[in-house]
């Protein structure tokens, strides 16, 4: 564990290098809540509610899942993986004395490390600024259930990435995928719109699918919403982690004896 | 304008051998595409389920407003946006170096050298949501207003592509562009989302001035149903000069400021 340890911390410092490319992005993260502030307040002229969500309830969820949105950076992992997989340099993650997974994970954990802090005051400040009424639970359990969602959404996002970049072994060229998968899950994990806008009989399907815990429900959580779905939620996140680490060990003890070290 | 006509020829006849060679990479572009364009449909439909109409606009007219946005992205995607997107690298790589060099205009190669024919099919899904929006608005068509809509069609792509290039610009003179272009993706969904009928006040200003997102598939839409006034078209013929003249004069200024790959 202390090598994994090491590694995040490794990665945190060199976000530190970055710390005002890492402000930036968290401040345009605000671009996206101001959008959605035109855009929910003109459709909401002459409503109280859309889908059972009151203008309040929205735009918290948009401040929310924004910055859960911007805190997730795992599409990196696939796009390093297949790049150093393709020219050959990926053989100095496979010589060092730790799981390829595990370092990955680390990696991104230090990455979110310093941009979770930096974002949860720069997203208050706008807050304190722009006078956005904001609703938020007071439950704690459920506030709780909501912050360890978030972390097994993370994971579980991370998980997906690193299995993608081995796919690289396989496929080769794995670009388009990539930009399908991100196009799909902005989608699929609330972050364009919140999900109960959906029919029904979508949501029960996306409900089965980790997705719908990873940005939608943990932002529902924290805005007081659909409490009753928090411990089913933690229940299928982590049994689609413990599916995707179970997966990734398997499919990279197959396929690594692709990888010759001189690039595909 | 003959040379470069028959240039822009030789480029797209080479882009295709090229692409041919890979074919997944032939139909990639149209995957990824068609992805984008499902994921914005079901959005519409999501939010649009819950709103009856928005500033007198039903549910017929969005649907042709976001037919009309599609098809504009498209065209751009099939013409030049992986031309333009690929300037920013060509500048940081010194790249650039090879286009300025050659006796032809470099932004004129640039532009027409990476033309991308796997989008062509979703030409035809743009085409079947408006015809779609027709059907819903019970409107009757006239050949004025489908003159007035391809025209401005035409127009609106142009200034979508001088948007493209003027963002794209900056990074002859910073080291990183991509949070411009986080507010370009930003400001395009929101964008494809909401008519720019509905912006008022400081929004309006800056989505029909500034950033004139808003105006793209806006205009065309409203000529589309007959009700863009001349004041509206005057506008819209105005922001495209305005802004092909200050994306050109941008670029122009930036390959006098470009000092190859140390710039």
């Amino acid at each position: 564990m202390k090598k994994y340890i090491e590694v995040a911390r490794a990665y945190m410092k060199a976000q530190l290098v970055w710390r005002l490319d890492t402000l930036v992005d968290v401040i345009l993260a605000v671009a996206k809540i101001l959008f959605a502030w035109i855009l929910w307040s003109i459709l909401f002229e002459g409503k109280e509610q859309i889908a059972g969500l009151g203008f309040q309830a929205m735009i918290s969820y948009y401040i929310v899942s924004s910055y859960l949105f911007q805190l997730e950076k795992s599409a990196e992992i696939s796009q390093q993986m297949a790049g150093m997989l393709r020219n050959g340099t990926f053989s100095k993650y496979m010589v060092i004395p730790v799981q390829t997974q595990g370092y990955f994970v680390a990696m991104e954990a230090g990455k979110i490390a310093f941009s979770a802090v930096i974002g949860f005051f720069v997203t208050f400040l706008w807050f304190y600024l722009f006078r956005i009424p904001f609703l938020f639970t007071t439950d704690r359990k459920i506030l709780l259930c909501g912050i360890i969602m978030v972390v097994l959404g993370l994971l579980f996002m991370a998980l997906l990435n690193y299995f993608l970049g081995i796919l690289t072994l396989k496929f080769e060229e794995i670009s388009t995928f990539l930009m399908i998968k991100d196009n799909l899950s902005a989608f699929v994990t609330g972050a364009v719109i919140p999900l109960v806008l959906l029919p029904e009989w979508l949501i029960a399907g996306v409900r089965f699918l980790p997705f719908y815990y990873v940005t939608y429900l943990p932002s529902m959580l924290l805005i007081g919403k659909c409490e009753d779905e928090a411990i089913t939620g933690l229940f299928v996140l982590s049994v689609w982690c413990i599916v995707f680490i179970v997966l990734n060990q398997a499919t990279y003890e197959h396929y690594r004896i692709k990888y010759d070290g001189a690039g595909i | 304008m003959k040379n470069n006509f028959k240039f822009i020829t030789e480029l797209i006849k080479l882009r295709l051998s090229h692409i041919m060679t890979f074919r997944l990479g032939f139909f990639a572009p149209f995957f990824i595409n068609t992805s984008y364009f499902l994921v914005q449909l079901f959005a519409f439909e999501a939010i649009y389920g819950h709103v009856d109409n928005i500033r007198g606009w039903g549910h017929g007219e969005i649907l042709i407003f976001i037919g009309t946005f599609s098809l504009i992205d498209t065209l751009n995607m099939i013409i030049c946006f992986f031309g333009v997107i690929s300037i920013p690298e060509k500048i940081q790589t010194g790249e650039l170096d090879l286009y300025l060099t050659k006796p032809v205009n470099p932004l004129l190669r640039i532009t027409f050298e990476k033309v991308n024919p796997g989008s062509i099919p979703l030409l035809v899904f743009s085409a079947c949501i408006i015809v779609y929006g027709v059907k819903e608005s019970n409107m009757s068509l006239s050949y004025t207003n489908i003159i007035g809509y391809l025209c401005l069609v035409f127009l609106m792509t142009i200034l979508y592509y001088d948007l493209e290039l003027l963002i794209r610009c900056f990074a002859f003179f910073v080291f990183s562009i991509n949070n411009l272009m986080k507010i370009e993706n930003t400001a395009t969904d929101l964008c494809l989302k909401i008519p720019g009928i509905a912006f008022s006040g400081i929004y309006k200003f800056i989505f029909y001035c500034a950033l004139p997102y808003g105006v793209i598939a806006t205009l065309p839409t409203q000529a589309f149903i007959g009700v863009l006034s001349v004041k509206g078209l005057i506008f819209g013929v105005a922001i495209v000069c305005i802004f092909t003249f200050i994306a050109l004069s941008f670029w122009t200024y930036g390959v006098h400021r470009y000092e190859s790959a140390s710039s």
